[in-house]
């Protein structure tokens, strides 16, 4: 695969990461609350990540510690903005909207964040050129989406 | 009415947020201990959350399937992916993406445990994706 499909292949596969991910964080939910899901979660992916870590460590392929910067202390904040998500979705799910409707606004508020976030450069990350057909890309892959999310309520 | 709007909106917002936060964090160390302090993190702020508002343990929770445990590796190996990617092909490129894997994925999972509701419908939405995918990896 050349160089330019790589990263392209590798996010479509991280989406399909999150279907798995979703759907086995969800069996904790099934017995539980929202709350406790996420709680296992994060505590068994710590445990995970550090056998992982663990495991690169000892095959000796660990990550040349990259430092070019050192980390500014919000970067660690990411786990909380991500705990904070789980309270706000399972909170809208049990509202009107359901759950499908939390899917779609979600879409769409992570579409609207990540484009001014690429135009303006948002938490030192590189600021990027939006391109016309960025748009178009984005416009077809969140009217799809709708049509999926909302497929079980418009089927007749 | 509009607060639920918000926080579906705000959590949608906040899911980029994270992915930005453990990408700038894994320039200065790597994607796998960006997801490391990601799980940490959320681990001890929803520990805190569940002292103070309690019923964090509810009944029956040892009766989740096996594949429950997997969830959290899984997670681990999505952070750890996504904290790559923003760093290197973009918020807008890495949202897009791994909204298609997440959708196609979803409809594939349905289909596999036998939920074939509105299917036609669903085919009409990964076309669209698809299309979407091959407008965005075009001239790249």
């Amino acid at each position: 695969m050349s160089n330019r499909l790589l990263p392209f292949a590798l996010a479509f596969a991280s989406g399909g990461l999150l279907s798995l991910m979703i759907l086995f964080n969800g069996q904790w939910a099934a017995n539980g609350t929202a709350l406790f899901a996420s709680w296992m979660a994060h505590g068994t992916g710590s445990i995970a990540a550090l056998v992982f870590l663990a495991g690169l460590a000892l095959t000796g392929r660990a990550h040349p510690r990259a430092v070019r910067t050192k980390a500014p202390r919000w970067a660690y904040l990411g786990g909380l903005s991500g705990a904070v998500t789980v309270m706000l979705s399972s909170t809208a799910v049990n509202s009107a909207l359901a759950l499908s409707g939390t899917l779609a606004l979600g879409l769409v508020g992570q579409a609207g964040f990540s484009l001014l976030s690429d135009r303006f450069g948002w938490f030192g990350l590189p600021r990027r050129r939006i391109r016309v057909a960025d748009l178009g890309a984005l416009a077809l892959i969140l009217a799809g989406s709708g049509l999926i999310i909302f497929s079980e309520r418009l089927a007749p | 009415m509009i607060l639920p709007l918000g926080f579906a909106l705000g959590a949608g917002v906040l899911v980029g947020v994270s992915r930005s936060l453990n990408g700038r964090l894994s320039l200065a160390t790597s994607p796998l201990t960006a997801s490391l302090w990601n799980h940490v993190v959320g681990f001890a702020f929803l520990s805190a959350v569940a002292v103070i508002f309690g019923g964090l343990l509810p009944d029956g929770w040892p009766d989740a399937p096996l594949t429950a445990w997997a969830g959290g590796a899984v997670g681990v190996l999505f952070v750890a992916s996504g904290s790559w990617l923003v760093a290197r092909i973009g918020a807008t490129m890495t949202a897009l993406l791994v909204i298609a894997g997440q959708m196609i994925s979803g409809v594939a999972l349905d289909l596999a445990m036998g939920r074939a509701e509105g299917l036609w419908i669903k085919a009409a939405g990964v076309t669209l994706i698809l299309s979407g995918m091959w407008l965005a990896q075009r001239r790249r």
